[in-house]
């Protein structure tokens, strides 16, 4: 070791020289260090074969997706084919409506693979403390979570949705934007809505399960049950209101209703706002008991 | 000017209907202070709520002038190592510590430079680009010390701080531990070796059931227990005859003589006294080798206050 008894007499009382003089330069701001945990898991994530491998993967329908628009932008690449695949061949509220229901399905994978490392870890390992004996808030270790999460599934969702919306507004023109700008506005915040709510209950099964696989589990169990429930409640009471407790299809219905899709039959668009905002207060109910720096013994 | 103190003013917590600690004040001075008592006497609770991990539900605590519900001020002058093996193993030793001072707002070239200097005192130079799960318990509790300390705090709060080190670690970590001390820091820690407080400590606070038992410098809290007569050894080549000298004191209780009848073990209620005589004795002319107290120490203490209870 590099430090050495004091005078050399080390079976000495300590003598207090009080000539210890701290730090005192300039140190980054709040919103600077919410930044750090988010990197450090970005990094452990990217370095996982696996996660690289989903998301390579999940951009493959946004590439498609890419040619159709390329193609519906086109006319010439048309000419062969008959009326009723030109008609087919337009980027309209149908086209992100499928572009957005493929990825929503691979941003419940990805968040089932990537979700489970976020608390469970640092609950299993009591690095809570660790933690929150930085200047760091529980909700600030709660919102750099989040973080890690929304920008890995911002990066399947909204961001190549907002690239092909921008590829066909440059390509269809001024007056296509102007006229469909909605579709795009619509597609970003029924994008980051679903990433809200796959975030927080990925994080609360990470928090309450602590094991990384039950974690995984939850998050496509949490899905999976709630479709089932409903499925139940509206066979048994030959209802359709049941469709609201499924998260997948309450959100479903409230994308139709901004890209101007014509939806199922079932609940109206506040009560699917209603219920998904229940669902998401519960997950983050969850969150706020089990992300405490010490257990409670109750 | 006044020195930093952390102080507990009639501090309680109970989690739900359990008693963590009840009606604690304290006032600590910069040094070494020890906590020692039973498993589930109150000690991580009361290192919880210097670090202000937990807040009290009655009474207030003050880090040296910051109180512990302000956690951005407090975190900056304090570091915490717990009594967890904490450390990512995937991490490096170096990533680890630098990914910790970023969370404190230093930029990285800083953070860095705090990082690395922080391992080379903890003697992890030469691992720090390794992945943890290569290192040994040793090392992983040394990382968790170099973690407390990186920031370079006023106020160390150490839980177990010495857990799983070899004694040639166990020994540098002590130095480590006395030079804190001497700049003038806090040094707060929690063993359950208490040999080992005897030796670190400049102040002991003894817990036990939640509340506090003593605190104090080792001997001033021996000197309160007069219930208890003080033991001392005392080495001399005429044990019998000093023996029947010093029974002639009525503050003398018993006197044990050593097989080798070259040593006594003496237990006496008054200690001033007891200091008084055996000074005449040895100035008549017997001769005293050694006068030693037997129960100066954490473990005697332990033992009076705490063993007895139980």
């Amino acid at each position: 070791m590099a430090i050495t008894a004091v005078n050399g007499q080390e079976d000495l009382m300590a003598v207090y020289r009080l000539g210890y003089q701290r730090y005192q330069g300039p140190v980054a701001g709040r919103w600077a260090r919410l930044k750090v945990i988010p990197r450090f898991a970005w990094r452990r994530l990217f370095q996982q074969r696996l996660t690289v491998l989903l998301i390579v993967i999940a951009l493959i329908w946004p590439l498609l997706c890419a040619a159709f628009v390329y193609l519906a932008n086109n006319a010439e690449l048309l000419k062969g084919f008959g009326k009723q695949f030109q008609s087919f061949v337009e980027v309209n509220g149908d086209f992100f409506m499928a572009f957005m229901k493929v990825q929503a399905v691979f941003a419940v994978f990805l968040a089932a693979l990537a979700g489970p490392g976020l608390i469970a870890p640092d609950l299993a390992n009591n690095a809570l403390p660790l933690y929150f004996s930085r200047p760091l808030t529980r909700s600030d270790y709660a919102l750099s979570k989040l973080a890690v999460l929304f920008g890995m599934l911002s990066l399947i969702t909204w961001v190549p949705g907002l690239f092909l919306f921008g590829m066909q507004a440059a390509m269809a023109g001024r007056e296509w934007f102007w006229a469909n700008w909605r579709l795009g506005a619509g597609m970003v915040l029924g994008f980051i809505l679903w990433i809200l709510l796959l975030s927080l209950a990925a994080m609360a099964g990470s928090a309450y399960a602590r094991m990384k696989a039950v974690a995984g589990g939850f998050v496509l169990g949490f899905f999976f049950i709630l479709g089932g429930v409903s499925e139940l409640i509206n066979g048994i009471f030959r209802v359709t209101w049941g469709h609201a407790l499924n998260p997948a299809w309450a959100s479903h219905r409230i994308w139709c209703a901004m890209l101007r899709v014509d939806p199922a039959a079932g609940p109206g668009v506040p009560a699917c706002i209603s219920m998904l905002f229940v669902i998401m207060f519960l997950l983050a109910l969850v969150i706020e008991r089990k992300v405490r720096p010490v257990e409670v013994i109750s | 000017m006044t020195e930093p103190t952390v102080i507990f003013e009639e501090v309680s917590k109970f989690y739900g209907e359990v008693l963590g600690v009840n009606r604690i004040t304290l006032r600590i001075p910069p040094g070494i202070t020890s906590l020692a008592g039973p498993n589930g006497s109150g000690k991580t609770t009361l290192m919880n709520l210097m670090t202000g991990l937990i807040h009290p539900d009655h009474g207030s605590i003050s880090m040296r002038g910051i109180s512990s519900r302000d956690p951005e001020r407090l975190m900056h002058i304090t570091g915490y190592a717990t009594q967890y093996d904490a450390a990512p193993r995937w991490a490096t030793g170096f990533s680890f510590i630098t990914t910790g001072l970023l969370l404190f707002g230093y930029r990285r070239p800083e953070a860095e430079e705090k990082a690395w200097k922080a391992l080379e005192t903890l003697g992890l130079a030469e691992a720090a680009h390794r992945k943890m799960a290569s290192y040994s318990k040793g090392m992983r509790q040394r990382v968790g010390l170099a973690q407390a300390i990186a920031h370079e705090p006023e106020l160390l709060v150490l839980d177990e701080p010495l857990n799983g080190l070899d004694p040639l670690v166990r020994a540098e970590t002590i130095v480590l531990f006395r030079f804190w001390a001497a700049q003038g820091k806090h040094v707060i820690l929690s063993s359950h070796v208490l040999q080992e407080v005897d030796a670190i400590s400049d102040r002991v606070i003894l817990i036990a059931n939640g509340m506090i038992v003593a605190e104090g410098k080792i001997r001033d809290v021996r000197e309160e227990i007069q219930e208890r007569p003080s033991k001392f050894i005392v080495r001399c080549r005429e044990a019998s005859r000093v023996a029947a000298l010093l029974f002639s004191e009525d503050f003398i209780t018993e006197i044990r003589l050593n097989e080798d009848r070259q040593g006594l073990l003496v237990l006496a209620k008054d200690r001033e006294r007891f200091s008084r005589s055996i000074r005449r004795i040895a100035l008549d002319g017997h001769e005293i080798d050694s006068v030693i107290p037997a129960d100066e120490s954490v473990d005697a203490l332990y033992e009076y206050l705490i063993g007895e209870g139980k």
